[in-house]
């Protein structure tokens, strides 16, 4: 595909389906897409069980997904075979259905007195052509689908492969530059140290995750030194000081001092946990981090705390952030770009400013308004819309899709929509 | 008297014991709620909300410790009253909605029990005591109707006997009539509401579930028909019911195994074949029965109840409003005049007997004054003049009054609980101060041995007995003048008004004891309100655990079983914070419908502004367990105070906001050791030297807006508001076309109205007169933290004598400043209050008040400003 070195993350066609008992399914996420460039803050706003905090599990490989492409930096890190798998299951109908008529044309020339043999073997080499090319079909499907599945399963260790092959010829270029033994051996010394950590180098750390909840997703029985650098170790990183320096390095940054390291989790505050969560995910230096909700469980003050630093964070590191969360007014400060979910589909995708400034959507209309601001007076007067699907679309015969708008403004819709929506916008 | 007030919170007191010491979670705080207002309380996590709620409702964890106050509810001090008594309130009257919906849900009990639990169990009791109530309120109107005339007659008496049992009577008949007829008529609204849904779904031909909701109209529509709803066309109905039915049967549903859109693969498709035409048509017809069913005139089944119950015949045949006029007029002449006649009599021979009661309490009072004021009380002489007062005060009561009157009901256990524990404070400052020597004693031991004992000794933990004295020559106060503006209101007592609440009352209690709830209204209620707090598919939820629902699911269950309960005070403790926007604004707008109909109480407790600026009438914030500021919606997001209120304010983002939000630097203080001043104090960014020191008192700004912040008192540098918040209270008034009142302004407004208050509010002025000798110095700097205090003491005075030389001018005028607020305090009281109206319609008011008044207001301000540099830079000096 081809790459636009803008984006951070693309998420294509992103379909996440859950079982609900024998031949149900619950499709949490369907059909989304969206990309997010370096050093944006893309907002995901919906109603509970959207599919938001779904779509970011998703991305960060939490759940095998079912169908879609997730690129990383260019490459594919998850992949979904569903597609594939219906994509052939229509094949091998669609050919049945045509041998069915085939055979039944047969029967009929041979009734009305046409030679048997002549016409039997003219009709075999049809079936034959018809499946022929549904084989040939299904096989592409097949090698797509076994793209997918390696893409998926060992994208890490393609990622390993492609790092260490490039530290590798880096030593060898450096090797070649010296003739001294010794320098040789102290650069081979030196990079066996990075072989082996870029080993086992996986393309995922790159995006660490936030969680909502800074109380349960901190364990009890680990100090705040081992929390923050469990992630180091775990990437097989066993220099002490250099840990313990990460560590506090960190600390300061998000506001928390060095003597803090040595303590556990329970003897700090809603905002500091929150804290010491996003310390752990920042030690991985990711170049984006999921923020699912990390600001919905703790008081004013603190929230405002708490956006303050992934506001510094990504202002100083370049981090791109996608911030997921329902409080409408948090997300608009915060977001550069903000997506809309109902039900597992991304309704209406644009700018955070231009999404509060002409809403189009329905159901955007009526996430807005639903919004309560400090302002009695306002509050008197709002009147929340009420979004009902049935009564606002009709989708009969006309199947909506994601277009675009005006630019960088998507909506989900179908044609006599579009119409409308558009009208709607410039008059 | 504007609105009655349903609960009084009187100087509550709480705190928890911990390992570590006391902590007071609850320091001195008093409010009061309105019959249906909403109070909204806000804070930091730790600032006491929800201790004062959870003390309202008595379930405070088990080390906590009432360090005093009152809760004063429907003649009840819930401070004092036992658990049993408790079990009658809990969920029946006050009801919460708990912040956590995991630990608040059985979980090993489907919802639908839950739900219906509360209403069946309250259904029962509440039948026991309204029938106590009626019975109880009515053999007290027969024994005062029989004084009235001489109780001494037989023939008397028995009259009014039959009068009172005629009522009983006759009452339990309309109700049963008008019950019957309520449960039809709501059962025809509901079943319209579903045929408009259906006929709806229909049209769009989305008919995936709709088998399912027919047959329930089909339910519904058959139990309306009572004997004055449809029982005209009773039999067209059922015609039409009977014919819906066949048409669902002719079609049955099937599931079909569907492999045709393998990209859908729901295995079994499930084919209706049914013929949604004719139910439509169908449908259309049982609409305009049930529509004009629901038109139906209502007939007075009051009178149709005695009419029914004593005349002896049939109805007349009459249209309805011709038969509520005969019906009454039967009434009338039968019975209801004289019995009103009675009643009144009886009223107010009970009040005069109450005042005459309430003048001999009075004097009572008066004289066993002395007994609780003298220095040492003696146990026998203090138990009988308990004894003999409380009997006198209760005696003093007029049954007869509909609304409770919670000083008199709660004066005796009050009393009793107040010498109770003078008694046992006594004995137990003994004890500790012999402890405390004790341990004193063992510790000096250690340490003059050479070692360091790694224990400190407790402090004293004694109980003050001059304030408790002090409280109860208060509650007598209290009750005194209590009963004295009685006697004097006595006159002024409108009879009639207060017969026909009595009847109401008796009405409102005999419908209590008719309406029975059964298994099955319970869960049609339950549904119903599923149904509103937007929990889909009720029907199949009502059978399910909690632990199928998700969490924001299950914190509507907990919502609708508070609700389900039609509580008369509601506290809600953060209910939508685990919700997101669309289901919080309809569960707020579910409890601001539930308020209206119902005159409920909400307590509102939140830490998101935007919600309590939708919900409140008044606001409470609260800080390390004190309100810091109190006030009215508007009075809290457009003028508001103190610095806390500024820093929630601007801590939390609006739609507009692009600059860093200011967030609140620190933590809470510890509440073991609460701050000597200010709680606030450590954290605020215009704190002064007297924040440090001194508690500042309420100051009153308006009628209905209080704060507690030295920054309002009249010798305090003015500040501005926070350019942030500023700026949105301008755009927020632009956005309403609010008069153009610049927030600075009113804040000089303010500023001097509470500067005209402050002489007459005595706390106040004690505060000022105490802290006059440390202001000079302590004004001038704003310190943050204890180690520059010292320093910053000493500081400011210097450079205040430098200045005195230096900078003669601002200082002249800085004086001149204080002179003119001085000034504005002794006399112009009318300027200032009408700077207000004033500024509103400035272009209308051109008089010289007015424009002496601008002036006045900006030479106050520049010298002000000018003071406010010389503080800052005072700041930096400390610094």
């Amino acid at each position: 595909m081809e790459t636009n070195d803008n984006v951070l993350l693309r998420v294509e066609d992103l379909c996440q389906y859950f079982k609900m008992g024998p031949g149900r399914e619950l499709k949490a996420v369907d059909n989304v897409s969206f990309d997010i460039k370096k050093g944006e803050v893309f907002g995901l706003v919906g109603e509970s069980g959207c599919g938001k905090t779904t779509t970011g599990r998703s991305i960060i490989k939490l759940y095998d997904i079912t169908s879609g492409n997730v690129y990383f930096k260019g490459q594919r890190i998850c992949a979904g075979t569903r597609c594939y798998t219906d994509a052939n299951r229509a094949l091998r109908a669609e050919f049945k259905a045509e041998r069915a008529k085939l055979n039944e044309q047969c029967k009929k020339e041979i009734e009305e007195g046409g030679d048997e043999q002549s016409v039997k073997a003219k009709y075999a080499d049809l079936i034959a052509q018809a499946s022929q090319k549904c084989s040939e079909q299904v096989a592409a499907n097949n090698k797509l689908k076994a793209a997918a599945i390696h893409d998926h399963k060992r994208c890490d260790k393609d990622y390993a492969a492609k790092r260490v092959a490039a530290l590798t010829e880096e030593m060898n270029a450096k090797l070649a530059e010296t003739d001294d033994e010794a320098q040789k051996e102290k650069i081979a010394r030196e990079y066996k140290e990075k072989l082996r950590i870029a080993k086992r180098e996986r393309i995922v750390n790159s995006i660490q995750m936030i969680f909502q909840d800074p109380i349960g997703s901190l364990d009890p029985r680990m100090t705040v030194r081992d929390i923050i650098a469990e992630g180091l170790v775990i990437k097989g990183i066993r220099d002490k000081n250099y840990i313990n320096d990460r560590v506090y390095e960190l600390l300061e940054r998000v506001g928390l001092v060095r003597e803090h390291a040595g303590r556990y989790p329970h003897e700090f505050s809603g905002g500091q946990r929150q804290r010491i969560g996003i310390a752990r995910s920042v030690i991985m230096e990711p170049e984006l981090i999921i923020a699912d909700e990390p600001v919905s469980a703790l008081d004013v003050s603190i929230q405002a705390q708490v956006i303050n630093l992934l506001n510094e964070l990504r202002n100083n590191l370049g981090i791109s952030v996608l911030f997921i969360a329902h409080d409408l007014s948090v997300v608009k400060y915060f977001s550069d770009r903000i997506g809309v979910m109902y039900f597992g589909k991304m309704v209406e995708l644009a700018s955070s400013d231009e999404l509060f400034a002409h809403p189009l959507h329905p159901y955007t209309k009526s996430l807005l308004s639903a919004i309560p601001l400090p302002d009695p007076e306002y509050e008197k007067n709002r009147k929340r819309i009420v979004y009902n699907p049935i009564a606002e679309h009709d989708y009969s015969v006309d199947q909506p899709t994601m277009r675009e708008i005006s630019p960088e403004h998507f909506i989900l819709c179908n044609d006599a929509e579009f119409e409308k929506y558009k009208a709607e916008l410039n008059g | 008297m504007e609105k009655e007030t349903k609960l009084s919170v009187k100087n509550l007191k709480i705190s928890f014991r911990t390992d570590g010491g006391k902590v007071q979670a609850v320091r001195n705080i008093s409010f009061d709620l309105a019959k249906g207002e909403t109070l909204a309380i806000v804070g930091e996590s730790g600032s006491g909300k929800s201790v004062t709620s959870r003390a309202i409702l008595g379930i405070l964890a088990n080390n906590a410790i009432k360090d005093g106050g009152e809760i004063l509810y429907d003649g009840q001090d819930l401070m004092k009253i036992s658990e049993e008594q408790f079990c009658k309130i809990r969920g029946d009257k006050i009801a919460m909605i708990f912040q956590d919906p995991l630990s608040s849900l059985n979980p090993i009990m489907r919802v639908g029990k839950q739900m219906t639990e509360a209403m069946l169990i309250k259904g029962k009791t509440n039948q026991k005591n309204c029938r106590n109530d009626f019975n109880g309120m009515l053999a007290c109107l027969n024994k005062n109707m029989d004084e009235t005339r001489g109780a001494d007659d037989p023939a008397v008496k028995a009259q009014d006997k039959e009068f009172c049992d005629k009522f009983d009577k006759f009452e339990c008949k309309h109700l049963e009539l008008e019950n019957a007829f309520v449960a039809a008529k709501e059962n025809a609204v509901e079943a319209l509401s579903e045929i408009d849904d259906v006929l709806f779904h229909i049209e769009k031909n989305v008919t995936d579930k709709l088998r399912g909701e027919i047959k329930d109209i089909i339910k519904l529509a058959a139990k309306t028909s009572d004997t004055y709803v449809v029982c005209a066309r009773e039999q067209e109905l059922t015609a039409l019911l009977e014919e819906l039915k066949l048409l669902l049967k002719e079609s049955p549903v099937k599931k079909v195994r569907d492999f045709v859109v393998p990209i859908f693969r729901r295995g079994a498709e499930i084919k209706d074949d049914t013929d949604y035409a004719a139910v439509a048509v169908t449908l259309g017809k049982i609409k305009e029965i049930l529509t004009e069913a629901v038109n139906f005139d209502e007939p007075n089944f009051f009178y149709m109840g005695y009419y029914l119950t004593f005349a002896g015949q049939e109805l007349p045949q009459l249209p309805i409003k011709e038969m509520n006029a005969e019906l009454r007029k039967y009434l009338d002449d039968n019975f209801m005049l004289e019995f009103i006649r009675l009643a009144k009599d009886g009223i107010r021979y009970s009040n005069a007997r109450s005042v005459e009661d309430k003048k001999a309490a009075v004097k009572k009072i008066d004289d066993s004054r002395s007994v609780f004021q003298s220095e040492e009380y003696d146990r026998k002489q203090i138990n009988e003049t308990v004894k003999a007062l409380v009997k006198c005060v209760e005696a003093a009561i007029d049954r007869l009054e509909t609304v409770k009157d919670n000083v008199a009901y709660t004066f005796g256990s009050s009393l009793r609980s107040a010498v109770d524990l003078y008694f046992d404070s006594v004995k137990r400052n003994i004890k500790e101060e012999k402890r405390f020597a004790k341990q004193t004693a063992a510790y000096d031991k250690k340490a003059a041995s050479g070692k360091t004992p790694d224990w400190k000794v407790a402090d004293k933990n004694l109980v003050d007995l001059q304030a408790v004295k002090d409280g109860i020559v208060a509650l007598l106060d209290r009750i005194k003048g209590k009963y004295e503006q009685d006697i004097q209101n006595s006159a002024l007592i409108d009879f009639d008004a207060r017969t026909v609440g009595m009847i109401d009352y008796l009405k409102e209690k005999a419908s209590g004891v008719a309406h029975k709830v059964t298994r099955g209204m319970a869960k049609a209620h339950a549904l119903k309100l599923m149904d509103e707090v937007g929990i889909p598919e009720p029907r199949k939820r009502f059978r399910q655990y909690p632990f199928e629902f998700s969490g924001g699911m299950r914190q509507r269950i907990v919502i609708a079983i508070a609700l389900s309960a039609d509580p008369d005070i509601l506290i809600c403790d953060e209910p939508t914070t685990a919700l997101d926007v669309t289901i919080q604004s309809q569960i707020l707008e579910l409890i601001n419908k539930v308020k209206e109909e119902r005159q409920l109480s909400v307590i509102f407790i939140t830490h998101d502004l935007g919600v309590v600026a939708n919900m409140a009438d008044r606001v409470a914030v609260m800080y390390a367990g004190k309100i810091v500021e109190i006030g009215t919606a508007t009075d809290i997001f457009y003028a508001p105070a103190h610095p806390y209120t500024w820093a929630l304010l601007s801590s939390m983002p609006d739609l507009d906001t692009k600059e860093k939000l200011e967030a609140i630097p620190g933590t809470p203080p510890n509440m073991i050791y609460p701050p000597k001043g200010d709680a606030f104090a450590e954290r605020n960014k215009y704190a002064m030297q007297i924040d440090f020191e001194e508690q500042p008192p309420m100051f009153r700004i308006s009628d209905t807006h209080y704060a507690a912040t030295w920054l309002l008192h009249p010798n305090a540098p003015k500040i501005d508001l926070p350019q942030a918040i500023k700026s949105r209270i301008e755009r927020m008034k632009k956005a309403h076309g609010m008069d153009g009142v610049a927030s600075d302004e009113t804040a000089a407004v303010n500023v001097a109205d509470e500067a005209t208050d402050a002489p007459a509010d005595a706390q106040a002025e004690e505060a000022v007169k105490a802290t006059k000798a440390k202001k000079p110095a302590a004004k001038k700097t704003a310190a943050k933290k204890t180690a520059a205090k010292s320093e910053t003491a000493k500081k400011p005075s210097a450079a205040k004598s430098a200045k005195a030389k230096s900078e003669g001018e601002t200082k002249t005028r800085a004086t001149a400043k204080s002179a003119k607020v001085e000034k504005d305090a002794d006399g112009t009281a009318s300027v200032a209050k009408d700077a207000k109206s004033g500024a509103k319609k400035s272009s209308a008011k051109s008089g010289t008040k007015s424009a002496a008044k601008s002036s006045a207001n900006s030479g106050a301000k520049k010298a002000s400003s000018a003071k406010m540099t010389d503080t800052t830079a005072g700041g930096e000096d400390g610094n």
